[in-house]
């Protein structure tokens, strides 16, 4: 339970356009053990984002080091960290992005494709993660059919399919009603409990409640690493 | 893999329902468009190709000088020449002198009596020179006895039933025996030269009227060769001068200028458009294929570059799926072949709507251009030329989109669809320019070729061919001339029947004329034979002086009408006192009078000036009679009352007629229905590019989707935003048509150039082009903008 997930030092990313250099992470350096929950908080613009990207493999930095299981990545081509990326790394973001012209059976098998998984051992994966999620009813339906909260549960589905060490939100209730979003925050807690590390971006503190610890960006610096008791029951699905 | 981005291409193009129309529309009319115009080009390329020597045969061609018609290539020769070739050259192998049977009037076996159009007298050497196949026969041994003749498998089976039956029989031509010495293999018509019987020239050269044959100074045949080696060509033109001087000018036949070449058999059918008597059955215009090359290739791309700009405008949606693909786990490769797929699909489709549109039009276009085009899926060239069109469209319009597309970053697309970045702008721009100049030299074009096709229709030609059909006499049948007017002129529908040449008053031969003067002036004119009463009954006018009179004895042969060009040419200011030396009058020492001008006529088509003519009285050399009728009458009722009375008269000479409809077509139509179907081509060009227009339009639109959004939110009118747009739109528009203007009317100038007669470049149809080019961007805009201006701007914001 105590290997390291991953770890920067120093992280950098530094934005250029024609006249005006912004600097979004200034020499981070922290690091997420196996089976954490952590939350990145922060005022918008603080580079919650960026790193998020980074840690998620969407993105390079500009400076310093990234571990990801033990493997330095800071400098992977595309093509290897897509590679590394889609064995490990579940997203969860904001705005679900599921794709309009697949259904939900279809979007959360995609990932598995990717892997080049067989179609008997993907039905039996995907059915799986459905029924898990509680949305095999809908599983012919297309997103634009669904609500916010289904559709982020297929978001969530598709993220866990593959079976990955790592999940990223990124503001995963951003877009839902309360109840909605306390219905994922829930998901993301019980994939937690059954150990799969996640890393979520959140503006809410309610949300960042249900995590163990909270890093505080501010102006691409870490401020604040506050390690908190995770909440003592965590309500069972069903 | 695969299948996932089947399922989500078909039901993103299925979501899209307009641009998959836009879409398949414009490829499956590109393609159609572009299939066709290969059937035709290769079509007309694919002449002369079956004739195996044809790397190493050539035509003498003759080129004149002559006072009255100027310079001019000729492709008929002198009767001696092709002899005197192969005696003078050892480099010449084979040589055949050629000529249409145009003498013979009938052909007659059993009950069977016809007239044949495609017979021809030709030299042994023609067979294996035209490697000419025989069923029946020695191919060795025909065509070198006189009154012999070999003749076609059809041919044979048309009058003697089976080829066996043909073989040694014999057949009469103008009432007299010719025995068949061989059946040969039909022949195709793609070709300048057609035969279904070739008689042997030994037949007519002891005929009399073709004395001629054996003199250096009328030109009737066309005369091949056959080298060893197409190099020797060259010796062989290096050699004519001298050849000239020694053969030619030293038998004082007249020659005052001439000069020999040899053209290449190969170029003959498409290269020959500036060589006169040819006596081909067909020639083409590889000016005219190149045109067609162009437009195809154009159609071709014009289709291909709206099918990048529709993917570019639906790019804007799928940003946000291939970022998500991408962060699934989806490589760059796998996404370009998932973009290049979908292309492949819908130009497959394309492909199979464009042969469903070909299938229905072909008929159609075959009645109508007289062709037999035909989709052959059991040609293997054609089943593979489909192939190579499918890769090379789906790989031209499918790449661009695939690349920019799968270039997409996941982290820049995901929170908020693509960033329009310059290079975007500048792409989508230059295509709009593009094609909004395609639009405009289009538009101009086809305003041009218009302009000039209708010049050519109202033009006074100065003749008038209305209700008018000429009948083809045979040997002698003028003699009888008064009775079958007398008889014909019994029915009051026929307002007019005169003997003459042909129904447009000239022979279609050239020769020379002298001048009664001291210096014997000479002058090359077309002759005309006819009877008086032809001028009056098509029109022509007598602008001075008087006309025939048969009464007068001395007007048979003796006396000679000129046309206006005639008399310009030999700079006189009347006819007075004015005589020729004598030409085609029985007593030798009469030097005919002029006797009176005509107006200039197009005894051509407008594509030819009007050279000198002179016109005599004599009826030994009308070659028919041409008849006037009353517009009143149904037509088929007066050929049927013709028919008959000719046959009672002339029950040896089969009836043969040809109605003013048909020579017009001939001469006229042929070229006008190409030239329709090259403005029906520009105008699916212009279609297919408003299309593009229409998609890029609407991509520059929905990338403008968030501005339009601001900017109403900030209350701008939905006016005031489409004005701006059509603002932007005059500039490319303008630019545009600096690009395409002086493009096109390069093109169009040498065009025109074509005709001697023809209209000049009009300021008017720039103007039109350019505003309708303008239209089918306001139309666009209002269409496509409007309705996004028009939306919450809410809806706008949130997309972004």
């Amino acid at each position: 339970m105590n290997t390291t997930m991953l770890k920067t030092t120093n992280l950098t990313k530094i934005f250029r356009t024609d006249e005006v250099e912004t600097t979004a992470l200034n020499k981070v350096s922290f690091q997420i053990k196996t089976g954490e929950f952590v939350a990145i908080m922060g005022p918008s613009g603080c580079g919650k984002s960026t790193l998020l990207n980074i840690l998620g493999l969407l993105d390079n930095p500009s400076e310093g080091d990234y571990f990801f299981l033990d493997q330095e990545v800071s400098k992977f081509t595309e093509k290897m960290r897509a590679n590394l990326r889609k064995r490990n790394i579940g997203f969860v973001f904001q705005n679900f992005n599921l794709i309009d012209e697949l259904n939900v059976y279809e979007n959360v098998e995609l990932p598995l494709i990717y892997l080049g998984m067989s179609s008997s051992e993907r039905k039996k994966r995907v059915e799986a993660t459905l029924e898990q999620m509680q949305i095999m009813h809908r599983r012919k339906h297309f997103p634009l059919q669904l609500s916010g909260g289904q559709q982020q549960r297929v978001a969530v589905a598709r993220a866990v399919v593959a079976n990955p060490h790592l999940i990223l939100a990124d503001e995963p209730t951003g877009n839902l009603d309360s109840s909605h979003g306390e219905e994922v925050m829930n998901l993301l807690a019980q994939l937690n409990q059954q150990g799969t590390t996640i890393i979520m971006v959140t503006h809410s503190q309610h949300d960042a409640e249900y995590s163990q610890r909270i890093i505080r960006l501010f102006d691409g610096q870490i401020v604040n690493e506050n390690i908190r008791i995770p909440k003592p029951e965590i309500p069972t699905q069903g | 893999m695969f299948i996932s981005f089947v399922i989500s291409s078909f039901r993103s193009l299925t979501r899209q329902k307009t641009y998959l129309l836009i879409n398949l529309a414009g490829l499956s009319v590109g393609i159609a468009a572009f299939i066709l115009i290969m059937l035709y080009v290769t079509h007309e390329r694919g002449h002369d190709k079956h004739f195996d020597n044809r790397h190493n045969m050539f035509r003498v061609v003759e080129v004149q000088n002559e006072p009255g018609v100027g310079n001019q290539h000729v492709a008929i020769t002198m009767g001696p020449l092709a002899e005197e070739l192969k005696h003078s050259f050892p480099q010449v192998k084979k040589a055949t002198r050629v000529m249409p049977a145009y003498f013979v009037a009938s052909v007659e076996y059993g009950d069977k009596l016809l007239r044949e159009e495609n017979m021809m007298v030709a030299d042994p050497d023609f067979i294996e020179m035209f490697s000419v196949k025989f069923l029946r026969g020695n191919p060795s041994l025909v065509l070198k006895e006189p009154n012999t003749m070999v003749v076609s498998e059809d041919f044979a089976e048309k009058y003697f039933g089976t080829a066996d039956k043909a073989y040694n029989n014999t057949i009469m031509l103008d009432g007299e025996g010719y025995k068949i010495d061989g059946v040969f293999e039909n022949q195709t018509k793609q070709a300048h030269i057609y035969f279904e019987a070739i008689i042997s020239m030994s037949s007519i050269e002891n005929m009399p009227g073709f004395e001629w044959m054996r003199r250096w100074g009328s030109n009737s045949f066309v005369t091949y060769l056959l080298l060893d080696n197409p190099r020797d060509a060259e010796i062989i033109e290096a050699a004519f001068p001298k050849f000239i001087e020694d053969k030619i000018f030293s038998q004082d036949e007249g020659w005052q200028f001439l000069e020999m070449y040899l053209q290449p058999f190969d170029d003959i059918y498409l290269g020959s458009q500036h060589i006169k008597f040819q006596m081909v059955s067909g020639i083409g215009d590889a000016k005219v294929l190149l045109i067609f090359d162009i437009i195809a290739i154009l159609i071709l791309l014009i289709a291909c570059v709206n099918y990048i700009n529709i993917s570019l405008a639906r790019s804007v949606k799928q940003a946000r799926e291939v970022g998500m693909r991408k962060v699934l786990g989806a490589d760059r490769m796998s996404l370009v072949y998932r973009f290049i797929s979908e292309s492949f699909v819908i130009t497959l489709l394309a492909i199979l709507f464009a042969i469903g549109i070909l299938e229905f039009i072909l008929p159609e276009l075959n009645k109508m251009l007289n062709t037999d085009f035909r989709i052959d899926f059991s040609d293997p060239s054609f089943m593979f030329g489909l192939f190579l069109l499918l890769l090379v469209i789906s790989l031209i319009s499918g790449s661009y989109p695939a690349f920019y597309l799968s270039r997409f970053q996941p982290v820049s697309v995901l929170k908020g669809g693509i960033k329009t970045h310059g290079k975007t702008g500048i792409l989508s721009k230059s295509l709009i320019v593009f094609q909004f100049a395609i639009s405009i030299g289009l538009i101009f074009s086809i305003l041009m070729i218009n302009d000039q096709m209708k010049y050519i229709k109202q033009k006074d030609l100065g003749i008038n061919y209305d209700q008018s059909m000429f009948l083809f006499f045979g040997d002698d049948d003028y003699r009888k001339l008064d009775v079958l007017k007398k008889e014909l002129m019994e029915n009051p529908a026929i307002k007019n029947v005169a003997g003459s040449s042909f129904m447009n008053g000239v022979s279609g031969s050239q020769g020379a004329i002298y001048v009664d003067d001291s210096a014997q002036t000479r002058l090359t004119v077309r002759f005309g034979f006819v009877e008086p009463e032809f001028f009056d009954a098509m029109g022509i006018k007598m602008v001075e002086g008087r006309n025939f009179n048969p009464d007068i004895q001395s007007d048979h042969g003796g006396v000679v009408i000129l046309n206006e060009s005639a008399i310009k040419e030999l700079g006189w200011k009347d006819i007075r006192d004015k005589r020729l030396v004598n030409a085609f009058s029985p007593d030798t020492t009469v030097n005919p009078k002029v006797i009176g001008v005509i107006r200039d006529y197009h005894y051509y088509n407008l594509k030819s000036l009007i050279e000198p003519a002179a016109y005599f009285y004599v009826p030994e050399n009308f070659r028919g009679v041409t008849i006037k009728y009353s517009a009143q009458e149904k037509k088929e009722k007066i050929e049927d009352f013709i028919q008959t009375k000719w046959n009672d008269l002339y029950p040896k000479t089969p009836y043969q007629s040809i109605t003013s409809e048909k020579y017009l077509y001939d001469s006229y139509e042929s070229d006008l229905k190409m030239r329709t179907l090259f403005v029906a081509f520009a105008i699916i060009s212009m279609f297919l590019s408003s299309l593009g227009l229409y998609g890029l339009t609407s991509l520059l639109i929905e990338q403008k989707t968030k501005i339009i959004g601001i900017k109403k939110v900030l209350g701008s009118s939905v006016s005031s935003i489409v004005l701006s747009l059509i603002k932007e739109y005059m500039y490319l528009v303008g630019l545009a048509g600096i690009i395409a203007i002086p493009v096109s009317a390069i093109f169009i100038q040498r065009f025109l150039d074509n005709y001697p007669y023809r209209v000049d470049i009009n300021v008017l149809n720039i103007v039109i082009a350019l505003t309708a080019a303008l239209v089918i961007a306001f139309i666009t805009i209002i269409f496509k903008a409007g309705s996004t201006a028009n939306s919450n701007p809410l809806e706008a914001l949130k997309y972004e």
